[in-house]
């Protein structure tokens, strides 16, 4: 198996890094613009194809494939947003009864858990090396469909693009794919800055304890007298 | 003695504060790197997968329309609209706040939202009559898990998908448990009231309540839109989700007018003559009730050949027009203005508001605001959708260890019947609902007990109502009730004092929650007499 995948991932989060430090303020803005874009687009298709087909009783054929791709995109972009905002749910009863120093080893353990989760679904030849036996992960799979160049079922390329790059029409599955690898190695990433914010007591935790708790936030004491 | 291994690693991760998430999702794969020689490949591309699900594609939408929804002014009508139904019995107040929180209920998904929007104008409101704050942070806590068991609820949809049975029939068997759910909820205020002679609000007449429910219609109707569009046959439920979202951003960005560039600006003026406005009014009337025609009629004749959509707009027509022009009538008749001059002073209202409303558009539609209900509703799918996403990594990593199998097999061999069964699912869902997010453990759950449930002959729609309701329940028991976490929030009172407060009404879901059990009919009669029943392969 080739390496440049990595190769190309490795270089990716490099420069994802330089651009994060030079524009912190831009990227994060690109990063949630990114997800709404996501989310209106699958919001636009959806209603457009409603109204299309009871109003004018026509469609787009691979509306419904458009819609889930974009929809796994979004939960794939979102999982490394979550750790970096500490969005993800968690049970924090144990991390707020123990005392500090154990919260923080704690907080720790559960960011170097999120990257290995990154890092074992991304490519597990890692784990192979040390003897256990596995194989397979997401690198590899998109390796293969990189390889075989098989198309998606509905998904066409628009027609100028077919005749710029002289494309068959239909999107290559690499294509529709490629967020699983990018998104797993973003997921790493933001575990790794999150444990590096922890240990230097920049970031108290990994999660958040329920589901509201921004909402609560905003309306903190609310009632109080 | 494997499975064990896979529990307790959930377990021990869960507690040591892993996300919900990656705790689910690190646990199979640990389990699949060293206890099967599945390929990791198929476990990431499973991770791809879970926005395969068409039916989860729901879930974001309902989310949406709820972020919308839940800007301060929708909960100010609802809340208005149940004091002029509901106020004027004992204890009427704290009835209008159950009422107005199964109302936001059915537009929002959620009751975290719930309590929070209906919440901080409630209890306010409660205590300025005299109501203690104990009392009045209870009811809320506790009407506030109606959110998920009124549709339209994300909850319903995650075990629809995950037991592959119909969202529709799901929605719909949540009504009467619902109602009934409010309506005692209510029944144990009023005794109380009762007792502790609380107050009353005064009798403020039918008009009123109309224009309380005017206020409010323009809200409430999405809960038509989604249940009329589900059980018209015209939409899916994702579908019907999508039209909710973009209703609600045009209501609230446009009609209600509470956030964006056009916040504060009325649709008539202090300005305007008397008789300008009366014709403005009539016209929207006529409009609305064209507008609304239209739905409705869409909704009932879709699928007809006789009724074209001609026809149902020719009605629709005659009709509006008679109800704007009675209504300038009856109100123009003690003016000195005939109705045509009525009508004809409308017409610059409407060319202002209508030129606001163009101008306006696109600023309202990628402003600021909106930006800001977009994001934080597509955290909140983020988040809910990673859990989902690595329960389903998990619950297949149960099956494909035949664990359901395995359980199911254990249970019917040790005498398990429906009866006690269900007993079971109970307690195991009251636990479970303290330390996980409702729709993470239905999720892993259901693909479980579904096989031995429909083994000994439970409806599994029903189920899905009791697992619900078990869900409500675990949201405000301690120690970790997401309704009491976010009550005490609000009100600064301590957790301990909340499930204090919040405990007496407990009881009576606990009552509830018996009574959904062991009678199914309450989950599955509408269902089934409007959509027939579900078959399960």
């Amino acid at each position: 198996m080739a390496y440049w995948p990595h190769l190309y991932l490795l270089f990716f989060i490099l420069v994802l890094w330089l651009l994060e430090k030079r524009f912190p303020k831009v990227m994060e803005r690109a990063e949630e613009s990114l997800l709404i874009i996501v989310i209106s687009s699958i919001m636009a298709v959806s209603f457009g194809q409603v109204i299309a087909r009871y109003g004018f009783n026509t469609g787009w054929d691979a509306a419904l494939e458009f819609n889930t791709v974009a929809f796994s995109w979004l939960i794939l972009l979102g999982m490394s947003y979550g750790i970096k905002t500490g969005l993800h749910l968690g049970v924090d009863i144990v991390l707020n009864a123990v005392p500090a120093r154990i919260t923080k080893a704690l907080s720790l353990f559960g960011a170097a858990a999120a990257m290995l989760y990154g890092l074992i679904l991304l490519d597990s030849t890692w784990l192979a090396m040390l003897g256990v036996d596995v194989r397979g992960g997401a690198i590899e799979y998109w390796s293969k469909m990189f390889k075989i160049g098989i198309g998606s079922e509905e998904l066409r390329y628009p027609e100028f693009v077919q005749e710029l790059f002289g494309l068959r029409p239909r999107v290559h599955r690499w294509l529709v794919l490629v967020i699983l690898p990018i998104s797993l190695a973003m997921l790493s990433y933001r575990s790794l800055q999150a444990f590096i914010d922890i240990a230097r007591n920049k970031r108290d935790m990994l999660i958040s304890g329920h589901e509201a708790q921004d909402l609560v936030e905003e309306n903190k004491n609310a009632l109080k007298d | 003695m494997e499975s064990l291994i896979l529990f307790s690693l959930v377990l021990v991760l869960l507690f040591i504060g892993l996300p919900v998430g990656i705790c689910l999702g690190l646990s199979s794969i640990l389990f699949i790197t060293f206890f099967s020689h599945d390929s990791l490949s198929s476990v990431a591309i499973s991770l791809f997968g879970a926005g395969q699900h068409y039916t989860l594609l729901a879930i974001p939408f309902f989310i949406l329309a709820s972020a919308y929804m839940s800007t301060g002014g929708v909960a100010k009508r609802l809340i208005n609209f149940a004091i002029a139904s509901v106020g004027h019995f004992r204890g009427g107040l704290a009835m209008a706040s159950v009422l107005a929180c199964m109302m936001f209920a059915a537009l929002s998904g959620s009751s975290p939202a719930t309590v929070v929007a209906i919440g901080t104008i409630a209890i306010a409101g409660m205590r300025q009559v005299g109501y203690s704050k104990e009392f009045a942070a209870g009811i809320i806590a506790n009407a506030g898990t109606l959110g998920i068991l009124i549709p339209p609820s994300i909850v319903m949809v995650v075990y629809a998908a995950s037991v592959d049975v119909s969202v529709g029939r799901m929605f719909l068997a949540g009504v009467i448990p619902g109602l009934m759910a409010g309506g005692m909820l209510m029944l144990a205020i009023y005794v109380v009231a009762r007792i502790k002679n609380l107050p009353s609000e005064e009798w403020k007449g039918f008009g009123h309540l109309v224009r309380g429910g005017k206020d409010a219609g323009w809200g409430l109707f999405l809960v038509v839109i989604i249940m009329g569009g589900i059980y018209g046959g015209v939409f899916t439920p994702t579908e019907a989700a999508v039209v909710a979202a973009v209703y609600s951003i045009f209501i609230a960005l446009f009609i209600y007018r509470d956030m964006g560039p056009l916040q504060g600006k009325t649709w008539t003026n202090e300005t305007d003559a008397d008789h300008a406005r009366i014709g403005f009014n009539g016209t929207v009337y006529g409009v609305s009730f064209f507008l609304v025609w239209e739905i409705m009629s869409f909704f009932v004749f879709a699928d007809s050949d006789t009724v074209t959509g001609g026809d149902r707009a020719i009605w629709g027509l005659i009709m509006s027009v008679l109800i704007a022009l009675f209504y300038v009538h009856k109100r123009a008749s003690h003016l000195e203005q005939s109705m045509v001059s009525c009508l004809v002073a409308g017409m610059p209202i409407w060319g202002r508001n209508l030129s606001l409303m163009t101008r306006s558009f696109f600023p309202a539609l990628f402003g600021e605001e909106s930006r800001k209900v977009m994001l934080d509703g597509t955290k909140t799918t983020i988040m809910l959708m990673f859990i989902i996403a690595n329960a389903l990594l998990f619950a297949h990593t149960l099956s494909a260890e035949r664990i359901p199998q395995m359980i199911t097999e254990w249970m019917l061999g040790v005498g398990f019947n429906w009866f006690t069964f269900l007993i079971a699912v109970n307690i195991l869902l009251l636990i479970g609902g303290q330390f996980m997010e409702p729709s993470g453990l239905l999720v892993i759950v259901a693909p479980v007990v579904f096989p031995i449930a429909m083994e000994l002959g439970v409806d599994p729609i029903h189920l899905g109502i009791i697992m619900v309701v078990n869900m409500e329940i675990g949201m405000i028991t301690p120690p970790i009730g997401l309704n009491l976490f976010v009550t005490s929030g609000i009100t600064g009172m301590s957790l301990a004092k909340v499930v204090k407060a919040a405990m007496p009404f407990v009881l009576v879901l606990m009552v509830f929650l018996v009574l959904v059990t062991y009678i199914p009919a309450l989950s599955t009669a509408l269902p089934y007499s409007i959509m027939g029943p579900e078959i399960v392969q």
